[in-house]
């Protein structure tokens, strides 16, 4: 055969010269050459065996039903591939973003007692987020717990919290050991309420600090027709009833509790170094006493009666701070902020079902839901990336394989 | 062509299109496996398999995205390149075992066409797998270069070259034959 790709016959007018061919139209002399190897190799068409395509059409008149021409091998993958098991796997990524969106939501907020509403406890001493109920409470709150453990803790004096995990706590609130050391506690609580139930949440807390024989240190009460309304108290509560107090305070009949926290300070060693301190004094003042009593010139006198006087004003002094410490110890400071904000009061009493409750249930309900759906949401996007990413790799993959099989044979 | 898979048409109007696909595509299909696998058996086993896929994949046919018929080579492609994976230690490079019309070349043929085909024959048959593709979308499925090119996903430029030198490739191989 002469050759196709001289300089006379570009490979474009090659390629029309095999098109013309196939279509049945003559062609130059110059492409007579190339137009019979087009004839050629058209000629050498393979032909399908009769049989088989007998079979084949009887197969497209099962709709394919099964592939009886299809190898074993290829049948069972024909097989493998109608069971689309791919299918499944976004709806099986739905269903886990969703488990991990109720997961999370549990785990973060809790059951909230009665209510349940979700509390988030904080103990500072781990950093650990231990749900916890707060059954007064309608909506879900921060509350700070902060407690020291005085069976622990000795000599630093210092605020030492620890973690808070009971859901009794918040009712009768957080208090030591009963081991007999002393503690100085305290509490801050901040509530909310209506606007207009500032002043009734008030009586309240008197009420309260009442009931347990506390006292109102000092109180402000602001009152407006609108939002803006305040109280702050400072109240000195008996520590040997600053749970039930702070219990009382945490359900008040019109308030919520926005945060509370709770401190205690071990001071033993502080207070058993006044004790002897005061006993040392009154030793000293003793000894002096007896030496005053035994002195025969106006000199000696003259000393020891400085140095009893001094030890007087020492123990006058150890004594003072002696019942300063014993108040703190006693009586435990409990701070309390009313926030009257536009927020709807709590109304524990009202057992019944009506359409309000319906409405605040749903609210809350979808409020879920909603929540639930974004972090869902929020767990699937980064799953399609990683799903589209991996699909793409493996169809990159696949096709490339496909392609170096012509390159193999 | 025929728009087999519109998704308006009634089921029954869907599946007569897709029989006439099929017999319109049917013979093409194979030539083209056979062409491509060199193995008479496994072209039967990936026709049937390429066929069943189409009609089972039917409804995922986009017509926006090509003709019907190039839909179906590229499923036919896909499996024959499985198949060509699969079975690349078995594949019988020498010989041609799907040829069933050796008897056809006859007296009147004349002993100059008989040599001829023989030629080209062995020739086709030294060709590397790509190259026996590139033929057999040509000269045995009857499509364009316009259609070869996208069924490869290449350019028509290339599809062309790529053509043309296996002619060539082809020529070359003959004249040695002879």
């Amino acid at each position: 055969m002469s050759p196709i790709n001289d300089d006379a016959m570009p490979q474009l007018e090659a390629l029309n010269a095999i098109d013309a061919t196939l279509a049945g139209e003559p062609v130059a002399p110059v492409h007579a050459e190339l137009a019979e190897l087009a004839l050629l190799l058209a000629d050498e068409r393979p032909t399908i065996d009769p049989d088989f395509a007998a079979a084949l059409d009887r197969a497209l008149e099962r709709r394919f039903a099964a592939a009886p021409t299809a190898s074993p091998s290829e049948a069972g993958r024909a097989r493998a591939g109608h069971r689309r098991w791919w299918l499944w796997t976004p709806a099986v990524g739905v269903a886990a973003a969703l488990i991990a969106a109720i997961v999370v939501v549990a785990a973060g907020g809790g059951a909230g007692g009665g209510s349940g509403h979700p509390v988030m406890t904080t103990a500072s001493s781990s950093s650990a987020k231990v749900p916890q109920a707060l059954p007064t409470a309608s909506a879900s709150v921060p509350r700070t717990a902060s407690a020291s453990a005085s069976a622990a803790s000795s000599a630093s004096g210092a605020l030492s919290p620890s973690s808070a995990s009971s859901g009794s706590v918040s009712q009768l609130g957080l208090a030591p050991p009963p081991n007999g050391r002393k503690v100085i506690q305290g509490a801050q609580l901040t509530l909310t309420t209506a606007p207009a139930r500032v002043d009734t949440v008030a009586q309240e807390v008197f009420d309260a600090v009442g009931q347990y024989r506390g006292i109102v240190n000092s109180s402000t009460v602001t009152a407006t027709s609108g939002p803006g309304g305040w109280a702050q108290f400072q109240l000195s509560i008996p520590s040997a009833a600053l749970p039930q107090a702070m219990a009382s305070l945490s359900t008040l009949r019109y308030a919520r509790v926005g945060t509370r926290t709770d401190t205690s300070q071990d001071v033993n060693n502080r207070y058993d170094a006044d004790v002897r301190a005061l006993a040392d004094a009154r030793a000293l003042r003793s000894s002096l006493l007896k030496q005053l009593a035994g002195a025969t010139t106006q000199a000696q006198i003259d000393s020891l009666t400085a140095r009893i006087h001094d030890a007087e004003a020492s123990i006058s002094s150890d004594e003072a701070t002696l019942r300063g410490l014993n108040q703190q110890i006693n009586y435990s400071q409990v701070a309390v902020t009313i926030n009257g904000g536009n927020v709807v009061p709590v109304t524990r009493q009202s057992g019944g079902f009506g359409l309000g409750k319906a409405a605040h249930d749903a609210g809350r309900a979808l409020t879920v839901a909603a929540g639930i759906a974004l972090i869902a949401v929020a767990a699937l996007v980064p799953l399609g990336l990683v799903a589209a990413l991996a699909w793409w790799v493996i169809s990159v993959s696949r096709r490339r394989r496909r392609e170096q099989a012509l390159d193999l044979v | 062509m025929i728009d087999v898979f519109s998704p308006s048409r009634e089921r029954v109007d869907a599946w007569q299109r897709f029989e006439a696909l099929y017999r319109s595509s049917r013979d093409d299909v194979y030539a083209y496996v056979a062409t491509l696998l060199r193995d008479g058996a496994a072209a039967e086993d990936v026709t049937a398999l390429a066929f069943e896929r189409a009609y089972r994949r039917r409804r995922s046919f986009d017509r926006r995205r090509g003709e019907e018929r190039a839909w179906l080579f590229g499923i036919a492609r896909n499996a024959a390149l499985d198949e060509l994976r699969r079975r690349r230690r078995l594949v019988q490079l020498a010989g041609d075992p799907v040829r069933s019309d050796e008897a056809d070349v006859t007296v009147e043929d004349g002993a100059e066409v008989a040599l001829k085909r023989t030629a080209v024959s062995a020739a086709l048959a030294r060709l590397s797998a790509r190259e026996r593709e590139i033929v057999a979308l040509k000269f045995h499925a009857g499509f364009s270069n316009v259609e070869i090119a996208e069924l490869l996903g290449v350019s028509e430029s290339n599809a062309g070259t790529l053509l043309y030198r296996t002619l060539e490739k082809l020529r070359k191989a003959c004249d040695v034959t002879d």
